[in-house]
């Protein structure tokens, strides 16, 4: 289904390859949108998305997903990409497996003190911006990544395909969430590096969850990731994908699941040789 | 007979695997509803279910289970989508078995759950929903007080969101003892604003994420004392 929504993409392809050089060897496409529910109330989106190329030629993705609950929730989740983002693309070296998961650690108490700092100039408090936050840093050959809450990181393994790397925090109950400005957030993070070749993947909030994966084993969903990495890996033109990324969530087959924000970004590694 | 609604139950997770929010109507029919009040009541229940049908993922989402209480406590529908729930066609008598009542629907929230586990469908924080034109009649004091103290407890741990709804003649201060929540006075017969204001509240927690709190509209329908 998903696949013939977007299969008239192919037809509109560019004859030149136009994504930033900036990226390469990586292609991003990443989209975040405010939710129906969030629509009829006025309120702007609370997710926030961002991605830059880190030591290495890594690839380094962030999303963050505002508390609803909260007054600042949006800003908080954009002051965490933001904070994590910068940190983790102006380190020199990856560095060993621990070293991957210690630099996406720091990230995230980066992140945390930027809240707590610019909740203060505010004049409010850490919770006023509570948001949920997923790091991701991807090479040919290795993932590591760091969740608080919900969503999640996919990748797309050269051996067994879309395969997850986090999954969702949730409480007993599905609204229920952790946050990074949680006093026991440092305690709660999952961070995990693995050594395995991959060629693409996926950072989702949690208004994708029930589409994208299936519950309650939190796994890829193979329909929804298959099309949608195929997707991003044959896009050419920027400008295109981008778009068409936005009409995908904002479609009926999408916003009749969730009425929630969605952020979604893929990526995928360029299979031509750098420098083409 | 219970094997038979088993395997339906597991038919219906798989086919409809959104996130369910349920949701306990606990309703008052003791001999004192009679007439208009339960007339109006009737008319409620079809608004809810009306206002429900109009929202995008409530239909499936939201289910509706109703419990009455007057000298028995019956369950005229245990658990469905609001998309299967017929509203009927409500009758009184009789005394107020209020605490009854209150453990039928906080035992039916646990068994709910248990399926939902069992099923691994995910699920929102149930609400009770407890609507009364008197106060506890016919009942031990001690029964009642187990009943108010079982509220505070799952309110405490987080089980269930238990509200309690006065109708005209209700007795509020007893009401406040056994409810956490202040209980609200529906202001004259106006059940219909009241269940167009449950509905949109269930449609706004069943549309949420994050956080305990959803913002709910304030009550239109209530009086303010």
């Amino acid at each position: 289904m998903i696949a013939k929504s977007l299969s008239w993409l192919r037809d509109r392809r560019s004859a030149s390859p136009r994504f930033p050089d900036g990226l390469a060897p990586w292609r991003v496409v990443g989209a975040s949108t405010a939710g129906t529910s969030h629509q009829k109330l006025g309120q702007a989106c609370q997710d926030a998305a961002g991605w830059a190329l880190g030591p290495e030629r890594s690839l380094i993705v962030a999303v963050a997903d505002g508390a609803g609950s909260a007054s600042h929730g949006g800003e908080g989740a954009r002051l965490a990409v933001s904070t994590a983002v910068n940190f983790l693309s102006n380190r020199r070296t990856l560095g060993s497996p621990n070293a991957q998961k210690d630099a996406l650690v720091s990230a995230l108490e980066r992140a945390r003190s930027a809240l707590q700092s610019d909740a203060g100039r505010r004049g409010v408090t850490a919770r006023d911006m509570a948001t949920t936050l997923i790091l991701l840093q991807a090479t040919p050959d290795s993932v590591a990544a760091l969740q608080v809450g919900d969503g999640a990181a996919v990748v797309n393994a050269r051996q067994n395909g879309p395969t997850g790397v986090t999954s969702p925090q949730t409480g007993e109950y599905i609204n229920e969430t952790m946050f990074i400005t949680a006093a026991d957030a440092m305690d709660h993070h999952q961070t995990v590096c693995h050594g395995y070749g991959l060629t693409g993947g996926a950072v989702f909030s949690d208004g994708l969850q029930m589409l994208a994966l299936k519950m309650p084993e939190g796994t890829p969903h193979p329909p929804f990731f298959g099309p949608l990495l195929r997707f991003v890996a044959d896009a050419t033109d920027a400008g295109q994908a981008d778009a068409a990324l936005r009409s995908f969530l904002a479609s009926p087959r999408v916003t009749g699941q969730t009425t929630d924000d969605l952020t979604l970004v893929l990526f995928a590694l360029d299979a031509s040789p750098a420098g083409e | 007979m219970s094997e038979v609604t088993r395997l339906e139950d597991v038919v219906e997770f798989a086919e409809n695997p959104e996130p369910r929010c349920p949701c306990v109507l606990l309703l008052d029919t003791s001999g004192s509803m009679q007439g208009a009040p339960i007339e109006a009541l009737n008319r409620g229940l079809q608004t809810f279910k009306d206002d429900l049908m109009r929202d995008p993922v409530a239909p499936k989402r939201v289910e509706v289970a109703l419990v009455t209480f007057d000298n028995d406590v019956t369950v005229v529908q245990d658990f469905v989508t609001a998309d299967r729930f017929e509203a009927p066609k409500l009758d009184c008598r009789g005394m107020t078995h209020m605490a009854a009542g209150i453990n039928t629907a906080l035992d039916m929230v646990q068994a709910r759950k248990d399926r939902y586990n069992q099923s691994g469908v995910p699920y929102y924080r149930p609400w009770v929903f407890m609507i009364t034109d008197g106060r506890p009649q016919g009942e031990m004091p001690d029964f009642v007080d187990l009943a108010a103290q079982r509220i505070q407890e799952e309110e405490a741990t987080k089980r269930v969101v238990f509200f309690g709804v006065g109708v005209e003649g209700a007795d509020i201060p007893v009401l406040s003892e056994i409810v956490v929540r202040t209980p609200m006075r529906l202001r004259g017969l106006n059940f219909n604003e009241l269940f167009v204001w449950l509905s949109r509240s269930m449609q706004a927690v069943s549309g949420s994420k994050v956080g305990d709190s959803v913002a709910l509209q304030p009550p239109g329908w209530a009086a303010v004392d």
